[in-house]
């Protein structure tokens, strides 16, 4: 999959039914598209929230699957934002001290293999893998 | 997404089916906001036909759980499926969260 999305607004769900929908993902196991379908959400509603005004920009979407390691990359030319930098919140607070929100990238690193985010050419880059077994 | 209000007095009876996801986190917090801004105690979710959470319905079931534990009751969780546990078991919300 190769995919631009211009402009990114409202087009949340188209993005996640397209990742859900290539052929490598129809074929995964139902908990492995589960875990795939929440990361993508997480990371484009990340975008859609932080990346730009109004929502105004594109979104790039490429995935692939290769020697069993399914990738996926995103890239938009909003405001530089590393989801990564951001301290993992403490899950053993009580519900009273909990904050809400702050959830949707720990749960990525809790379920990917591994995260990478990087900022080139005026470009916000972020890939996530997963090893199928 | 549906929420299904089967008694809105305490205790509360409600059972939910299908995704929350970004598309209608927004939705599903209107569909109990009468128990975030409620006084009532008791509250017992159905979650079998919960087919998926992402973070953004982790929100809502924190806001209903400090709500519920701010007036001194109880909220519990049943029949929740095997994925959706795990990103609760994953966020620690199955240690703040009752689930049977």
């Amino acid at each position: 999959m190769d995919k631009r999305y211009d402009p990114i607004s409202g087009k949340s769900g188209a993005i996640i039914e397209d990742v859900m929908n290539t052929p490598e993902v129809l074929a995964f196991p139902e908990n492995l598209r589960f875990k795939i379908r929440l990361c993508v959400e997480e990371v484009v509603e990340n975008v859609v929230s932080y990346a730009y005004d109004a929502g105004a920009g594109y979104m790039k979407v490429e995935t692939s699957f290769d020697d069993g390691v399914w990738e996926i990359r995103f890239e938009d030319a909003g405001t530089p934002f590393n989801p990564l930098a951001k301290e993992d919140p403490d899950i053993t607070l009580p519900a009273e001290e909990r904050p809400i929100g702050g959830l949707g990238i720990f749960l990525c690193k809790q379920m990917m293999d591994s995260l990478e985010y990087i900022h080139a050419d005026g470009c916000n880059r972020f890939t996530m893998t997963k090893k199928i077994d | 997404m549906q929420v299904n209000v089967i008694n809105s007095a305490d205790p509360v009876q409600v059972s939910l089916a299908g995704r929350v996801d970004t598309t209608n986190a927004a939705q599903f917090q209107n569909s109990l906001d009468f128990i975030i801004k409620g006084n009532q105690k008791d509250v017992q979710i159905d979650c079998a036909g919960l087919d998926y959470t992402s973070s953004q319905g982790l929100r809502v079931f924190l806001m209903l759980q400090k709500a519920v534990q701010s007036r001194g009751g109880k909220m519990v969780l049943t029949n929740m499926q095997t994925q959706v546990k795990e990103v609760f078991d994953i966020t620690g919300f199955s240690n703040i969260i009752r689930i049977i």
